[in-house]
């Protein structure tokens, strides 16, 4: 994972293993990046292996982000990541189109 | 102690599941229509696949599902588990094995190799099913009559990801049933700072547009069915869609990923991709709507959460998983603490404080009951080591082209950790013997009048202190005229000496002593009966051999139930003391006058028997002249009654055994030693040793008084 400080914007690059065997890493690095007062880019174009865990804590991370009004937006998901959430029963369409913060009511 | 190595702990869990499996396929050889053993072997497939995947074992997760794939027919039970299928099914879960043990030298051709084989199996067949079922749904789907299909509703545990289930597959086997819209319901997954991120928060809505069984979906979900809630409801007709199925109306939250969109699209409307639908589903025209499972009341539903909670807690308490070492650390501080409390009630007993003596009593009972429970928690059943001789049974009759069936009993039979781990090795050998030598091939079997296929029995039990753990076989029984003629020609006895077929036998344990006219990879080296007779001996345990020619063999290992602390009875012999297994000692009776006065003929006798004794002062250095009134203890060791004449009768003692070091590897006579509570050492008869001295000079009493 790459923190960059771009501007105002950080941008977050997930790591290529997001599954469950490395989900607490990302989640501890999520909210470490959350903790900062900038709005929250994250970028899931390495994303290699995700499942369950992965969608269930981008869901966590976008539902806190408009809890305490912080605009999160994901980025570049990778086809891995695409497969896994479209398994999921998510719209893959509606994924590449809006990330999940860009919508009110969905991904 | 560190924390436990994850992986360390799949393998542990992976180890024990295999076992599983091992058990469950060796158990289909002989009933291969059991549906129940089939799922059980599944289950432990389905579990070593989901946890492989969470610890990282990616080869081993991809490998699994390969072969569950393929294995798929089997489950479904349209094709049987024959022979060949099985050896594969062993095969892939050697590979398995090998693939967590030593993932870096495994090569993959091997399991590709064993899923062409499984498949080559599995597909002759598998069209004759597979074909007509996607016509018979299209004629189905033409019929005015048909259900509509099922909308379900999945809530899993929260620990089931942990648990290496995927509900993401799930929802993928689902899929290969019919056309599916899975709708995720979000509700549930709470804020960052509330999230565990490895439960499981998700739901789903899934609409199946498929006129299966319901026992059709809930064999997807048979392995978790203890971890999830699933709720069935059979869609009517009036709610099929007229060309393209519409999402079901779910409930919507901000975060609902069920888009509120004019273009909702939260569909798998077909199988994935890489999804191989392999297995068609079994096209049923009517399925029947299960009354009971739709729209549960939410007071039922409540109830079985509840119901499901309380299992889970009681899961939780059953068992705790503790290393071994602990075990051994724990076993040895109770030893340690026993040899204190001896000293103390030594103390006590010198002194004269009332107090300090009902503490010191206390203590020991406190003591002496926290020594019961730590050997407990030692204990494990047998069965966990008879499980293994299964496979080996089993490649052995393959190899051998000898059919042999391989029977156990008394797999409850608790013993000693340690015990079991030493007993594996002479049991392995005992029963490669048995199989080589005992069990004569199909056409000397078949000339004998017996059935084309041999037996062996591996039977354990408890016998007092002891436990007695026998390999019996109905082969050929052993060859005395052999083995005499070998110990001949080898040296170990002179031509045409007088000896017994009991002491025949006994030539067998001699090492390199073998009467196999070649050597095989199996036997022949005269090594392993050697073997058995050091390990059986340095436990402590003894060995006998029985056999009938033409009827089998049987071999029976008595051991004691543990190797740590016993009880013990304390005499003394002069100015030494010493210690017999209380576990050998049947009685204690006075040595008469009249017993005394018969010189040269050692017997006693006991209520109208006579018992050979001998005279431990004979034996063991003692100084100064014998008691006036000596006392003997009766031992016995199986069938053999010896009396053993001591000085005095001290009392019971725990004994924590100390084993004696290496320059008294020669001592026979001593088991080991321990420690009293004045600080002084006693020494611990060996039994066995003792009954066959005594033995041994009884028969040599009656050969001087023949001549």
């Amino acid at each position: 994972m790459t923190p960059n400080a771009t501007e105002s914007k950080w941008s977050l690059r997930l790591p290529a293993d997001c599954s469950i065997a490395a989900i607490r890493n990302v989640y501890d690095l999520i909210r470490e990046a959350f903790n900062r007062q900038d709005p929250l880019e994250i970028d899931c174009s390495n994303v290699a292996k995700a499942d369950v865990t992965s969608i269930q804590l981008l869901l966590s991370t976008t539902k806190t982000g408009q809890a305490q009004g912080r605009p999160v937006v994901l980025t570049s998901f990778s086809q891995n990541f695409r497969n896994t959430l479209r398994r999921a029963g998510f719209s893959s369409e509606a994924i590449a189109n809006h990330p999940f913060n860009e919508k009110k009511d969905g991904v | 102690m560190s924390a436990l190595d994850p992986t360390e702990v799949f393998r542990q869990e992976a180890s024990e599941l295999f076992e599983t499996l091992e058990g469950a396929l060796l158990d289909l050889c002989q009933r291969p229509d059991d549906r129940e053993l089939v799922d059980s072997a599944f289950r432990a497939l389905h579990t070593i696949k989901g946890s492989g995947a969470m610890f990282g074992f990616d080869k081993v997760a991809a490998f699994t599902h390969e072969f569950e794939t393929a294995f798929e027919l089997v489950r479904k039970g349209e094709i049987k588990p024959t022979q060949e299928l099985i050896a594969v099914a062993l095969a892939a879960k050697d590979y398995i094995r090998a693939l967590i043990e030593a993932p870096e030298t495994t090569d993959a051709i091997i399991g590709e190799a064993i899923l062409d084989d499984l498949k080559q199996l599995v597909a002759p067949t598998a069209p004759r099913s597979e074909v007509a079922t996607p016509a018979t749904a299209e004629v189905a789907a033409a019929g005015e009559k048909r259900s509509a299909g099922w909308r379900l509703h999945l809530e899993f545990d929260s620990h089931i990801l942990c648990n290496g289930s995927n509900p993401l597959d799930l929802l993928e086997d689902l899929c290969k049933l019919g056309p599916c819209f899975v709708v995720p319901v979000t509700d549930d997954v709470p804020l960052l700072d509330e999230l565990e991120p490895e439960y499981c928060y998700l739901k789903w809505d899934v609409t199946l547009h498929a006129d299966c069984e319901k026992s059709a979906i809930d064999d997807v979900f048979m392995f978790v069915a203890d971890e999830m809630k699933l709720t069935l409801t059979p869609l009517t007709q009036a709610e099929l869609p007229a060309q393209q199925p519409a999402p079901e109306p779910v409930p919507q939250t901000a975060m609902q990923p069920a888009s509120a969109d004019a273009t909702p699209a939260p569909t798998v409307a077909e199988p994935m991709p890489e999804a191989e639908p392999t297995v068609e589903p079994a096209a049923v025209p009517k399925a029947e709507p299960v009354a009971k499972e739709a729209a549960p009341q939410p007071a039922a539903r409540a109830e079985t959460r509840r119901d499901e909670v309380k299992r889970s807690e009681e899961r939780g308490i059953a068992t705790v998983r503790v290393q071994a070492e602990r075990l051994d650390e724990l076993m040895d501080r109770v030893g340690e603490l026993v040899i204190a409390q001896a000293r103390l009630s030594q103390l006590a007993a010198a002194g004269s404080d009332l107090s300090i003596k009902m503490i010191a009593e206390e203590i020991e009972r406190l003591a002496a009951s926290l020594r019961d429970t730590t050997m407990g928690a030692r204990m494990v059943p047998i069965g966990s080591l008879f499980g293994r001789f299964r496979r080996l049974v089993h490649d052995l009759s393959r190899d051998l082209k000898k059919p042999v069936e391989f029977v156990t009993s008394g797999e409850d039979t608790e013993l000693d950790k340690t015990m079991i781990e030493c007993l594996a090795d002479p049991l392995v050998h005992l029963i490669r013997n048995a199989i080589d030598h005992g069990i004569e091939d199909t056409a000397a079997r078949a000339v004998a009048g017996k059935t084309e296929q041999g037996r062996i029995e591996l039977h354990a039990v408890h016998s007092g202190a002891q436990v007695l753990v026998t390999v019996r076989d109905n082969g050929g029984g052993l060859n005395t005229a052999r083995i005499r003629a070998k110990a001949e020609e080898q040296g170990l006895i002179a031509p045409g000496a007088a000896l017994s077929d009991h002491e025949i036998h006994q030539f067998l344990f001699h090492p390199g002593f073998s009467t196999a006219q070649t050597v095989s990879a199996l036997s022949g080296r005269g090594v392993g009966m050697d073997v058995v007779k050091r390990t059986i001996e340095n436990m402590r345990g003894s060995i006998d051999l029985s056999t009938k020619p033409g009827q089998g063999t049987s071999v029976t290992l008595r051991l004691p139930l543990t190797l740590a602390i016993i009880e013990g009875l304390l005499i003394r012999v002069g100015e030494g003391r010493y210690i017999i297994p209380l576990s050998a000692v049947e009685e204690c009776v006075e040595l008469m006058a009249e017993d005394q006065r018969s010189r040269g003929r050692n017997f006693l006798n006991v209520r109208g028997n006579l018992v050979p004794f001998l005279r431990l002062r004979e034996i063991l250095p003692a100084e100064g002249e014998p008691e006036l009134h000596q006392k003997t203890i009766i031992i016995s060791t199986g069938e053999t009654r010896v009396g053993l004449v001591a000085d005095q009768i001290i009392g019971n003692h725990q004994t924590v055994i100390k084993s004696l070091s290496k320059l008294h590897s020669d001592v026979t006579i001593f088991s080991g030693a321990t420690i009293l509570g004045d600080g002084t050492a006693a020494l611990i008869l060996d039994v066995a040793q003792l009954v066959s001295l005594a033995q041994a000079q009884s028969e040599k009493q009656q050969m001087n008084e023949a001549a």
